[in-house]
């Protein structure tokens, strides 16, 4: 029944991606590049890991080259970072369209510039509409853990979508902690060989990645959005089959310490454990207050969101990411899934974490007390960054 | 003029159906009329049928940027098209039909007459004649002006300069040849619209798409019939023909196949008139004929 091990975030991935026996893994070694790619490849150079190592001339080279292995119905793993994905961008939306159930960890990093190593969510958030299903992880259990749903998920033949796996750069990339694993039997069980029912096969020769006329682009795009929405229902069965598998439970919006909350926050990504602390000592002060942890970005879970926030009085938004001229994506995507309910909670976003800034358990606390004190303001709309200095 | 008069063009791609429409609106604006000119985009080729509209209007501002499904006037650049596409799709009852045709008004009208005026004018003949190639473009220019008065004739003129340079005494001479050839035939009370039935082109639903847009047939030339695209085939002179092959090994489509009796012989499916065999064939067999 497995082993206890310490690993950094980064190489429970590449942990993670050995046990789902891969066959192929590009990169461009370069920094921003992660210790995820440069694990893999130590372990296919040490005969740990019989998988094909693609090394790019760029990361644009790298998906690109990753569509070709997957559409040759090769299990691709890729895992990128900040500019790196940048970078990559137009491919991400080519792999989405192409329906190739590629998975790919992102460590969050913030965009130059000023040129940053450190993590935010800037280019998780400029990724939001390519198509991929998107995950946060928020330990490094979670990381290795979410991998092999990523996996599952992506490959299932009513998905057949990439799937990104997102972890903080820095905060959780770059972090040693206790990781239970698995036996690779068990997560053979888990995550058996699929069939994509189109692949590269110079005997059925099929055409990918056609043009279409505006008679046609609607309807295929149509057929996309209509499966990323879809495959909701195929993430909730993995993550129940893992839960039974394995013992730890993941879904769509996670909760903590919400029973009876009036206030909540909510976080995305390792924030969220910091948060936990700053929950447990306001409530230890007799504050209702709970957080409410986003873990699956797209395809958005509406339901299960509205039914986690629909009782609160005030929903209190972080977002690591500016979203330059307007309110922070994460703050206005679930105004948007609210918006039409008739009970539903007031919204105060804050943006803070950025570029690697650190916001402590005080700082949660504070983050609380100030979103309270808006709120009975009335300073909705206001956007506010968080420990910024003025002066 | 209405207050609004919109124009769709037929031609095929080189044929400069775009070309006309510009300088349509080119030549309204400078009249102090709102207009406006646009392709139907894609990936059109030279002899493929293409499209382009016109808006006109006086003096309100025209704000709509859709292809045009009803329109006023339609004008046919290619008399080929005629029997391929529905030409007077959608054309309003009282609207207008110019139509390049080397045949008489009476015998286009059975054809392709119903509601509305139909003008008729050989323009292949006029720019052969006077342009040495069969770019109809101007002509069908003034065609239009006599059959619609849409702009005055004159006012076409100048931006015919600017365009043509060099070439736009010929063009301009061309199109007041058109303009004094049109023949128009007014609709007769009551007239029907043609019956013919085109085939409608039927799109899939997005949940008949394959997973990623994947398409499993195998694309193939073979099924392609650029055989439609041509206004001119090759014909073979046998007594000059030495069966060299030459044309075969030039033909851009490589439809040109040697016969039984060793004759080079070319496919009309695939032949799209381009007319290299002609130029190739250093024995002068082949001429290009209209179809
Ligand atoms: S090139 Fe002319 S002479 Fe030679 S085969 Fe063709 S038609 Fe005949
Ligand atoms: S005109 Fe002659 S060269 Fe051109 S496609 Fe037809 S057969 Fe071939």
């Amino acid at each position: 029944m497995g082993r206890r091990v310490a690993f950094e975030s980064s190489c429970a991935i590449a942990e993670a991606a050995k046990m789902a026996n891969i066959d192929v893994c590009a990169a461009y070694p370069i920094t921003p590049q992660t210790h995820i790619v440069e694990r893999i490849a130590q372990l296919i150079a040490d005969g740990e890991l019989d998988a094909n190592y693609m090394p790019v001339e760029s990361e644009h080279s790298a998906l690109s080259g990753c569509l070709g292995s997957s559409a040759a119905g090769a299990r691709t793993f890729i895992a990128t970072a900040g500019q790196g994905l940048e970078l990559m961008h137009e491919v991400v939306y080519v792999a989405s369209g192409m329906r190739l159930p590629i998975v790919m960890a992102v460590c969050n990093r913030a965009l130059s510039v000023p040129l940053s190593i450190w993590g935010d969510h800037s280019d998780a958030m400029a990724v939001r509409d390519t198509g991929w299903i998107q995950i946060f992880a928020e330990n490094a259990q979670q990381a290795f853990d979410l991998t092999l749903c990523a996996f599952r998920i992506a490959e299932d033949p009513a998905v057949l979508l990439p799937t990104m796996l997102h972890i903080d750069g820095f905060h959780l990339s770059h972090v040693i902690e206790p990781v239970l694993l698995p036996e690779q039997e068990e997560v053979n069980e888990f995550l058996p060989r699929y069939h994509h029912p189109f692949v590269l096969d110079p005997k059925s020769p099929v055409t990918m990645g056609d043009f279409a006329t505006p008679a046609l682009y609607t309807e295929a795009k149509v057929g996309q959005d209509v499966a990323l929405r879809n495959s909701l229902k195929v993430i909730l069965q993995v993550f129940q089959e893992f839960g039974e598998r394995f013992g730890r439970d993941y879904s769509p919006v996670e909760t903590y310490k919400t029973e009876g909350a009036e206030v909540l926050l909510l976080t995305m990504g390792s924030f969220s454990e910091v948060a936990m602390e700053a929950i447990d000592r306001v409530r230890g002060a007799g504050e209702k207050v709970g957080l409410v942890r986003l873990r699956l970005w797209r395809p958005f879970p509406f339901e299960q969101f509205r039914q986690v926030v629909n009782q609160a009085r005030l929903l209190i938004v972080l977002d690591r990411a500016l979203s330059f001229g307007g309110p922070g994506p994460v703050c206005s995507e679930v105004q948007a899934a609210l918006y039409h309910l008739r009970q539903r909670p007031q919204v105060v976003g804050f943006i803070g974490g950025l570029g690697g800034r650190d916001i402590s358990v005080e700082g949660f606390q504070d983050m609380v007390h100030r979103g309270i004190n808006k709120a009975k303001q009335g300073k909705l709309g206001e956007i506010e960054v968080f420990d910024v200095r003025e002066q | 003029m209405d207050e609004l008069v919109e124009i769709r063009w037929h031609g095929r791609g080189g044929q400069g159906a775009v070309t006309s429409a510009e300088l349509l609106a080119l030549t309204a604006i400078r009249e102090g009329k709102v207009a406006q000119a646009f392709p139907s985009f894609g990936p059109e080729r030279r002899g493929a049928p293409v499209i382009a509209f016109n808006r006109i209007s006086k003096d309100k501002p025209i704000r709509a940027r859709a292809a045009i499904a009803e329109p006023d006037i339609v004008i046919v650049l290619d008399p080929g098209l005629l029997g391929i596409i529905d030409v007077a799709h959608g054309l309003k009852d009282g609207g207008t039909l110019v139509v390049n045709s080397p045949r008489e008004l009476s015998a286009v009208n059975s054809e392709i007459g119903g509601p509305w005026r139909l003008a008729v004018v050989d323009a292949t003949r006029i720019a052969r004649d006077i342009l040495k190639r069969p770019i109809v473009n101007t002509a069908m220019l003034g065609a239009l002006v006599k059959a619609t008065g849409i702009v005055n004739l004159e006012s076409l003129f100048q931006p015919l300069q600017e365009r043509f340079g060099r070439l736009a005494e010929s063009n301009i001479k061309a199109c007041r040849e058109a303009h004094k050839e049109t023949l128009i035939m007014e609709p007769t009370p009551g007239a029907k619209r043609p019956e013919k039935v085109y085939p409608v082109e039927k799109w899939p639903s997005w949940k008949e798409l394959n997973i990623g847009f994947v398409v499993t047939e195998v694309g193939s030339a073979r099924g392609y019939q650029t055989g439609y695209w041509k206004s001119e085939h090759p014909v073979r002179d046998n007594e000059r023909c030495i069966k060299c092959g030459m044309c075969a090994l030039f033909c851009p489509e490589d439809c040109i196949r040697q016969t039984e009796e060793g004759y080079f012989e070319a496919d009309d499916f695939y032949c799209k008139g381009c007319g290299i065999c002609a130029r190739e064939c250093w024995t002068g067999a082949v001429t290009m004929v209209e179809v």
